[in-house]
């Protein structure tokens, strides 16, 4: 993306009112041809075909051992927030540590808490999944105030399946498929996967997206596309991104993240 | 938008290979997707700005504030328009739907050098009684004495709505009542000169409702084909059924 800070702010163009709306109203033709292209993707997307899941997956949570049909809970619709966690891996170059989930993903979580109860009525159901034992998930769900289900996958080749996770194999001779084509970064990755159930019982995986693919997901970021500085994150990503109870101005104990580091 | 949900009977299903390759066929068209909105974006950053001339005073939690006051000390100002009329006894489902989406993320904007809060006509008494029963946290703050509403086009007149003359999305149309959603930009620069910069209504702000870009991937995407309106299924969250 193109260095959209400071840079665009001096000596930007101020007009009369008639003449912004003219500039205003010529884009707002552009923007409903963007919010058609995007009605037609998503139909595009839903066209997908999908795969049966043949494997029998094992989480364990907050109602003990379940079943990847378990965690549907009654609806047709799993929406799988794959959240990078496993206190095991945790280093000084990970973005999770033994007790805390990545910040971007904590980032992610803090747009879709509030939602869950609202795609509860569409017929989904929403929960995140880790590595890491449910123990270290609901501490720290507990730590940011949470309410989102979160199970761990543990043992299971969920995420490895998924692929989210990547065994020291992998990383070690650069043999890990991240989003379709690429090479991880890390050996925890976060994704958005999609299951359906058919009223047979049937468990099929739909869809699954990674990296940018999951941006639009993040409201916070939508906002900052209508602002004048943007997202001003320049070459260097979201490393502004911080725990919420880790930004200077709110930790009780300056903890240093994002850009403060 | 298509009827969402037919294609859930005899969808194709196909081996893992097969999934794969289609799959990552449509990752090239997803990532064309992403690099227009980007670039729709950065088209967004160029508009010109137009400066702000009247003294807007609001009723804010702390008492009085301008509309200066209410960059916080920030050059970056975002406003929800919140349907929140001063006869309603509640804010409107649909704002409050958009309200769970954004509510906590004012931290996150906080350090992009964003004020971010929602602005309605209603009373601040209203508004603070119905925050409190829906457990939010963001600021927000009441219009009630000042014309911000009125000239930022979230607020219309009785008139204006029974002659269909209202300037809404930037066209004469004729909302369903005076009062509409929307959301505005503003920057404040150096000399403290305040410029309205950006503003969307109807669903230009569909983009910031994070649940329905998760729905979107969803088989049955919206599902809200046969429904009028649109979002008939929608309730306030502490008002669904169960």
């Amino acid at each position: 993306m193109k260095n959209d800070g400071g840079s665009v702010l001096k000596d930007h163009s101020v007009v009369s009112h008639e003449k912004w709306l003219k500039a205003r109203t010529a884009f707002l033709e552009k923007e409903k041809e963007f919010t058609r292209l995007r009605d037609e993707l998503n139909q595009r997307r839903r066209e997908l075909p999908w795969e049966v899941v043949e494997k029998e997956y094992v989480f364990d949570g907050p109602n003990g051992r379940q079943t990847l049909d378990d965690l549907f809970d009654g609806r047709s619709q799993l929406v799988v927030y794959h959240a990078m966690f496993d206190p095991k891996s945790a280093s000084a170059s990970s973005s999770w540590t033994k007790d805390a989930a990545c910040e971007q993903c904590s980032f992610w979580a803090d747009t879709f808490n509030g939602i869950i109860v609202h795609l509860n009525h569409r017929d989904v159901t929403m929960l995140a999944v880790s590595r890491g034992p449910y123990a270290a998930l609901n501490t720290y769900k507990g730590r940011m105030g949470w309410s989102f289900k979160w199970v761990s996958s543990g043992e299971s080749d969920f995420n490895i399946d998924y692929q989210v996770s990547f065994t020291p194999e992998e990383m070690a001779r650069k043999a890990g498929t991240y989003n379709y084509n690429q090479q991880p970064d890390h050996s925890e990755m976060h994704g958005i996967s999609i299951f359906y159930k058919d009223p047979a019982g049937k468990v099929f995986h739909t869809y699954s997206s990674y990296s940018r693919g999951i941006d639009s997901l993040n409201a916070t970021y939508q906002y900052l596309d209508l602002v004048p500085k943007g997202r001003d994150e320049g070459d260097r990503g979201p490393s502004w991104v911080c725990r919420h109870d880790e930004y200077a101005d709110n930790a009780a104990s300056h903890k240093g993240c994002g850009e403060q580091r | 938008m298509k009827k969402e949900d037919s294609g859930i009977r005899k969808h194709p299903v196909v081996a893992h290979e097969q999934w794969v390759a289609a799959r990552t066929a449509f990752l090239a068209k997803e990532k064309e997707f992403t690099r227009l909105r980007d670039e729709l974006s950065q088209q967004r950053r160029e508009l010109p700005w137009e400066r702000v001339e009247k003294a807007y005073v609001f009723d804010a939690p702390n008492g009085k504030a301008t509309l200066a006051d209410l960059f916080a000390g920030k050059s970056q100002l975002i406003v929800y328009h919140f349907m929140f009329g001063p006869d309603d006894k509640a804010g409107c489902p649909s704002c409050s739907f958009w309200a769970d989406n954004f509510n906590g993320i004012d931290t996150h904007l906080k350090h992009r050098d964003i004020s971010f809060l929602a602005i309605s006509r209603a009373s601040l008494p209203r508004l603070e009684a119905y925050k409190q029963r829906m457990g939010w946290s963001f600021k927000w703050v009441s219009s009630n004495s000042n014309d911000f509403n009125f000239d930022f086009k979230a607020s219309f007149t009785p008139e204006e709505v029974a002659n269909g003359t209202a300037d809404w999305n930037y066209s004469k149309q004729k909302p369903g009542s005076t009062e509409v959603v929307g959301i505005s930009a503003f920057y404040k620069d150096p000399d403290g000169q305040i410029f309205h910069t950006y503003s969307c209504f109807q669903r230009g702000v569909d983009m910031m409702n994070g649940a329905y870009n998760y729905m979107d991937l969803a088989p049955k995407g919206r599902d809200e084909g046969d429904l009028r309106p649109t979002m008939a299924w929608l309730r306030r969250h502490d008002e669904c059924e169960d």
